[in-house]
């Protein structure tokens, strides 16, 4: 399958110079090249400018609500192991509205990538700021700016197996994440930096592009924890982009799972009678 | 205790109550013992076993001038028929397992109503398994501890395996199973937490994932997640759980994917009663969500219904694409009763998803296809070339998101389509007697059914003019004929576990009858016959 039997032939409803529109590419260009076919790939997604990706694609898609990608996907992931599942949505959704199901699904970890379009403001709904929003960061919403620290996700998530930062203006290396992410077996995190020319007027394409690094040039080693926590934990103008951590392969939550290790639930047939007359003698 | 009165060919009713608390506290266990079917409890007691004296100060006003009292020594219980045993004291000297105290107790219990030890035996066996030995040798010391039998129980009604015995969370769990449940996630809240469990522990051996959610939302995203992905899914929660879940009630109602909300009632708002019995979420239930969508709603009153229903619930919500709400409460969860015994035969129990073979056969698959019946042919994801898309957001035929008007139109009015074919599935409230004409009649829901029965029967053998309509089925009804067998009463008087008859706002909603008064019960505890009987006739 070629990149473009990937991408739905319809409108795409993004700003111009949105980083979206290079994220998808990006996206296409790794189911690509991982040999998989579109019905293979269940994409969920919440709600947000970045949500809409799943409309844009051509693949399975679960547009499900704001905040809960996570947790459908893993449902998803739960019910039918067979099928690649990427949830994918905003910094709004994943880290603000669905945080909860972010630090439980690295605990659990299933298989499953999870890809959030980190723009550090709210797009669909016109410009708030978002929970990676630098302090002092003035909106409508915020005219006094922002009173709370940014979250950092990257340092949130180092508990997870797999940990990666992209920039949309590197759409080759964020494919290559985005392919290396899906073939981790258990939950990876690929945090996709991009500016939104229409609300963030601090973080532009140029002020992202002056700071961003490549960490496998810098000589940064992915396998070691505490290495790369001191990456995340960097308090420097630069950006680190790559494989922040990759940790050794450990069972997922599906391997471990005795109902799931005989194959998927989707599928299975109803209860036989003499199995549901087993059930019954408990009671007689 | 009820597994020997079980055994013993008897109908009863077990009625549990607690405190929230993990130790200690008022807990009671009240044991009815009947000749025939019983679903309700009783106000007064018979026998009285007290273990504790904070058991005594409790419920030493539920005896009346013949009641017996066998009580542990330690709980000071004191009076003309107080039979005291040193239960711990010789659990921890005999047995040097002071756990067994209970059961010392319990073997002079049942040597006083009269059951056989053998029966007692059987039934310590069938509970305790591997760890009976030193439970069977504690009987033997209560057994001897009392002479003779001081009541007389009624003969053998049945033969085992004629009937069966079993609480409601148990027969909502064994709904689930038969229905074909796969997955199950919820976080544990009381008293939704016992079918969770119920499936967790059964859940290898007929396949059944089920999964601790970090939350309420989280529970019913994943379980939506499961069933878009082919799992028949569920969630079990109470009311507090329900009220996080209702974003993704929503949800399940845009976009067509089935699923099974059990709730188990307690008393409320917000954390209330948590270990406490009240049906006061039938309104919330039914009108729950925002925006408009079909879904079915019951409320079992015994468990054979609750088993029944649920296997309803889950082939009306596969057969409709549409959320499926169990209302139970603490009182049914926990209750045990003796039933007819349940078989599988009784619903039809059918595959509602496309076949991989029928699914490839498209030319091009509309998940959200626009049908006169409203319900679109559903495939699952990942089994054919097709690509299955649903979508939060209003969208078209294929699930793509949209904004144009005429389709959105079409689709709030297909999902509304729905309702007319749920409704014919429904069926409406049991009417006792048949002939409501002239008479007062005592409407409920849910749990309340055998309790309200007797207290019916009780004040009919006064005057003969009383009638009974029990409602399971609760959504969507045929409510014309409702209106019309109602009408023909003198009087409608709802009965429900809660304080503002929430049951009497419906009826006057959709058929213009208005009760003439409500009878309610919210202090947490269970009705009673007695209870409703003591109503009317005050107010007489």
């Amino acid at each position: 399958m070629k990149p473009e039997d990937f991408l739905a032939d319809v409108e795409l409803a993004w700003c111009p110079g949105c980083g979206n529109f290079a994220i998808r590419k990006a996206l296409a260009q790794a189911l690509s090249e991982l040999g998989l076919s579109p019905h293979q790939v269940v994409l969920v997604t919440g709600i947000g400018q970045a949500a809409k990706i799943v409309h844009y694609m051509k693949v399975n898609g679960f547009d499900g609500l704001h905040g809960r990608t996570i947790a459908a996907a893993a449902g998803i992931k739960m019910a039918n192991p067979n099928l690649t599942v990427i949830a994918e949505s905003g910094d709004g959704d994943i880290y603000g509205e669905g945080g909860n199901h972010l630090i439980h699904n690295i605990r659990r970890n299933l298989d499953i990538t999870v890809i959030v379009h980190d723009n550090r403001v709210y797009g669909l709904t016109k410009g708030q700021a978002s929970p990676t929003a630098p302090a002092g960061y003035r909106t409508r919403a915020q005219p006094f700016g922002v009173l709370s620290r940014p979250f950092n996700p990257l340092s949130l998530a180092m508990g997870a197996g797999f940990i990666a930062q992209a920039f949309s203006g590197e759409v080759e290396h964020t494919a290559m994440l985005f392919v290396r992410a899906i073939k981790y077996r258990g939950f990876a995190l690929v945090n996709v930096l991009h500016p939104c020319p229409s609300w963030n007027r601090v973080q532009t394409f140029a002020w992202y592009k002056e700071r961003v690094y490549f960490v496998e040039e810098s000589g940064h080693d992915p396998h070691d924890r505490f290495k790369a926590w001191h990456l995340v934990q960097e308090n420097s103008d630069r950006i680190p982009i790559g494989i922040i951590f990759e940790g050794p392969q450990e069972p997922t939550w599906e391997e471990k799972h005795p109902v799931l290790r005989e194959g998927p639930l989707a599928g299975r047939p109803l209860l036989r009678p003499q199995e549901i007359s087993s059930l019954l003698a408990e009671f007689v | 205790m009820a597994r020997s009165i079980f055994r013993s060919g008897l109908f009863l009713h077990g009625e549990l109550s607690f405190h929230s608390r993990i130790r200690g506290g008022e807990n009671a266990f009240t044991l009815r013992i009947s000749d025939h079917p019983v679903y309700a409890t009783k106000p007064m007691a018979d026998l009285l076993l007290v273990l504790t004296p904070e058991m005594w100060r409790a419920y030493r006003e539920k005896l009346h001038k013949g009641s017996l009292v066998v009580a542990e020594e330690s709980a000071r219980a004191e009076g003309e028929n107080v039979i005291s045993i040193p239960a711990l004291k010789l659990a921890r000297e005999k047995l040097n397992f002071p756990i067994a105290a209970g059961v010392i107790l319990l073997g002079a219990i049942a040597r006083l109503l009269g059951l056989s030890q053998e029966t007692v035996s059987q039934a310590i066996r069938e509970v305790f398994g591997e760890k009976a030995d030193p439970n069977l040798d504690a009987l033997d010391i209560g057994w001897g501890l009392v002479s003779d039998s001081l009541f007389e129980l009624p003969a053998p009604q049945f033969r085992r395996g004629e009937y069966m015995l079993l609480t409601g969370g148990q027969a909502v769990g064994a709904g689930a199973i038969t229905a074909g449940c796969r997955f199950l996630a919820s976080y544990p809240m009381t008293p939704g937490t016992p079918v969770m469990e119920f499936l967790a522990q059964r859940g290898e051996r007929y396949g059944i994932v089920v999964e601790q959610a970090e939350d309420e939302i989280a529970a019913i995203n994943m379980a939506l997640g499961a069933s878009y992905a082919g799992a028949r899914s569920m969630v079990t929660t109470s009311g507090g759980g329900f009220a996080l879940m209702v974003e993704g009630l929503s949800l399940a109602g845009m976009i067509e994917t089935p699923v099974v909300i059990h709730i188990g009632q307690r008393p409320g708002p917000a954390t209330g009663l948590p270990t406490r019995t009240s049906p006061e979420n039938l309104l919330f239930a039914l009108y729950a969500g925002h925006g408009g969508f079909s879904r079915y709603l019951c409320a079992p009153a015994t468990p054979e219904s609750a088993f029944y229903l649920t296997i309803k619930a889950f082939e009306l919500a596969e057969k409709y694409q549409v959320p499926a709400i169990i209302l139970t409460d603490q009182f049914l969860v926990d209750s045990y009763a003796v039933v007819p015994k349940i078989s599988p035969e009784r619903f039809r129990i059918n595959d509602h998803t496309l076949s991989p073979e029928q699914f490839a056969q498209f030319a091009s698959y509309e998940r959200f296809a626009l049908t006169e019946s409203g319900v679109s042919p559903r495939a699952l994801p990942g089994l054919s070339q097709h690509l299955v898309l649903v979508d939060s957001d209003e969208h078209d035929t294929y699930g793509r998101i949209t904004e144009d008007l005429t389709i959105r139109k079409a689709m709030v009015e297909k999902r509304l389509r729905k309702e007319k074919g749920l409704q014919r599935e429904t069926d409406n409230p049991s009417v006792f007697p048949e002939d409501l004409h002239g008479r007062v009649v005592l409407v409920s829901w849910g749990s309340t059914l055998g309790t309200v029965r007797e207290a019916v029967e009780i004040l009919n053998t006064q005057e003969d003019c009383f009638a009974h309509v029990h409602f399971q089925d609760l959504w969507p009804l045929r409510w014309k004929g409702i209106s019309e067998v109602l009408g023909e009463a003198k009087e409608v008087i709802t009965v429900e576990g809660n304080a503002w008859g929430q049951l009497g706002k419906l009826l006057r909603q959709e058929t213009g009858i208005r009760p003439s008064r409500h009878i309610g019960r919210y202090d947490g505890r269970p009705f009673t016959p007695e209870d409703i009987v003591e109503e009317i006739r005050h107010e007489a």
